[in-house]
């Protein structure tokens, strides 16, 4: 009897003193199996807190895998930003992008990803003093995203238009700013179908009228092919320039 | 022992437990020798085996006319022991009306040598069949079980087709799917847009060529001087309200895309847009609006690049 009520005690502390181990950092709320995994892989050991102001949009279900729109919105930690992390837990390539915010830009930023399964999407923001604000969202697809041939592999069209830009202004959803939104030609091959190894851009940088950079980003392959791209800027100045390089050493640039 | 022979027991009982499979298909007599087989206004499920679209058939003093056939085999051999107890005329032609999985895959359960549908949709069907019925296989499961794609063997002419005391006109269009029959049947002033006109159910885009074809040829079945209009989806209707609908969701869908772009928003912006009130009894409305961002809006985002 009394070894019974002892084994319990024992039990009952031992249960107390592991979720009071794991308090120290908070549950996913989406309830990830690989939120721990990918967590030390882009954020390491660091605190970090789950943040709603953190805007994560994506569609009720990714109609087409291989081209999903998201919109990362940091706006709420404007001016404090490093740099945002963006990734999807359960793609055979987790990473997306990296986003690094100059002075002048407004950390919102839209562009289409490939999936290749239901995912959790997480946007990592590192503040200036070095904290992390993890937005997050669940997106709901049929997959396959990922180890889909790019269009561009049947059709040779790229190859004489690659890095092509299509781009124009506009002012950003509240008219406080400018947005620049690009199209650029290019098949960004994730290298996880047979025989067509990875080939995608890898940097991309919006440099102001004095050739600094105001959006600097770095993208990984779950980028979809022919990107498009929008930033947005707390500024009016003419004279930018997109500027980009890829995995195979092609810069392109262009006056937007 | 005897533990893991109960086990094995109940697991290969499990199938038989189950609840049989079943669309209960039923047929409403429309108009002379005219039967409609409604559908849900719903999206593919796992519930509803995928009995979302509408089917029908006439039966003439020669034979039936089957005009689709389902969603999976299970559907097709559903539609033809209904068209069974109903008659012992022979089945003449059996149609597809376009490429979508929800329109052929039951084409199993009929004569291969009369099924038919326009050259076009043929080429579509030998094309993209096999993705399709992948796809309904992920979408609704079980219900698929022995589904196989069957290509149409026959081939419709537009134009006007007698049989068996009735006149058949067959019209090509394009505006749904890229290659779209309508059937106007003179002798009973029965329409049939197939999926030209969705009503009460927003309509689908992943296949048209744009909406100012869809628009435009909408347009033109209002010249059709029909009784009864029997949509590819949603209920049937006898004036021009199912026609309104498509003409004005058509519209709202164009200009909202347009303006959009010509403000520079990303694809998560427009999905985020209210749809007007106006539609609050289209099923499936946000869900559809969203697909079609996706298939439309990058055309309008390259229209407005200026350089």
């Amino acid at each position: 009897m009394m070894t019974g009520i002892s084994r319990m005690l024992t039990g009952l502390f031992a249960l107390f003193a592991f979720s009071y181990a794991h308090a120290a950092q908070p549950a996913d709320p989406l309830e990830s199996v690989m939120w721990d995994y990918t967590r030390e892989i882009f954020i390491g050991d660091a605190d970090y807190r789950f943040d709603t102001s953190i805007k994560v949009e994506v569609p009720s279900f990714a109609e087409d895998p291989t081209q999903v729109p998201i919109t990362i919105d940091a706006r709420s930690l404007k001016g404090r930003i490093e740099r945002i992390v963006v990734w999807a837990d359960l793609n055979p390539i987790q990473h997306i992008f990296n986003y690094y915010p100059g002075d002048r830009a407004s950390p919102k930023v839209s562009l289409r990803i490939k999936v290749q399964q239901s995912t959790a999407i997480r946007a990592a923001v590192r503040t200036l003093n070095g904290e992390w604000h993890i937005g997050y969202a669940q997106l709901e697809a049929a997959g396959g995203g990922c180890t889909t041939p790019s269009m561009g592999n049947a059709d040779p069209y790229w190859q004489s238009h690659l890095g092509e830009v299509k781009a124009r202004r506009f002012a950003t959803d509240d008219m406080q700013g400018t947005r620049f939104k690009f199209r650029v030609i290019h098949p960004m091959d994730t290298g996880l179908v047979d025989a067509i190894p990875e080939f995608y851009l890898q940097q991309v940088e919006l440099k102001g009228p004095d050739g600094e950079a105001v959006v600097r980003m770095e993208l990984s392959p779950p980028v979809s092919e022919n990107p498009v791209i929008s930033f947005d800027l707390d500024d009016e100045r003419e004279g930018y320039r997109l500027w980009m390089r890829d995995n195979g050493g092609n810069e392109f640039s262009r006056v937007l | 022992m005897r533990i893991l022979t109960l086990l094995m027991v109940m697991t290969l009982s499990i199938p038989v437990i189950a609840a049989p499979l079943e669309y209960n298909l039923s047929a409403e007599k429309v108009a002379l020798n005219t039967w409609f087989i409604e559908g849900k206004t719903e999206d593919f499920s796992f519930e509803n085996g995928g009995n979302i679209v509408n089917t029908a058939f006439i039966v003439t003093n020669e034979g039936v006319v089957v005009l689709d056939t389902g969603v999976s085999r299970r559907y097709g051999e559903a539609l033809h022991s209904l068209i069974r107890s109903i008659t012992d005329k022979p089945i003449k032609l059996v149609v597809n009306t376009h490429q979508h999985p929800d329109h052929f895959l039951g084409n199993q359960a009929f004569d291969r040598a009369v099924i038919a549908s326009l050259e076009h949709t043929r080429d579509q069907i030998r094309q993209n069949g096999d993705a399709f019925a992948e796809n309904m296989y992920r979408l609704v499961g079980d219900w698929m079980r022995g589904t196989e794609v069957v290509v149409p063997e026959k081939v419709i002419e537009p134009g006007m087709m007698e049989m068996g005391g009735h006149r058949l006109e067959w019209i090509e269009l394009t505006g749904h799917s890229g290659s779209d029959l309508v059937l106007y049947d003179h002798t009973t002033g029965v329409l049939f847009p197939f999926d030209m006109v969705f009503y009460q159910r927003a309509l689908t885009t992943p296949h048209t060529p744009g909406l100012n074809q869809w628009r435009s040829e909408i347009q033109q079945l209002r010249q059709i001087p029909f009784r009864i209009m029997l949509p590819g989806h949603g209920p049937k209707v006898t004036d021009h309200r199912a026609l309104d609908q498509m003409s004005d969701y058509l519209s709202w869908l164009d200009e909202t895309l347009k303006s959009s772009a010509e403000a520079g928003m990303s694809m998560t912006e427009v999905m985020a847009l209210p749809i007007p009130s106006r539609f609050g009894s289209v099923a499936l409305r946000q869900a559809e609006f969203e697909r079609s961002v996706v298939h439309l809006y990058p055309e309008y985002e390259v229209a407005v690049f200026d350089h």
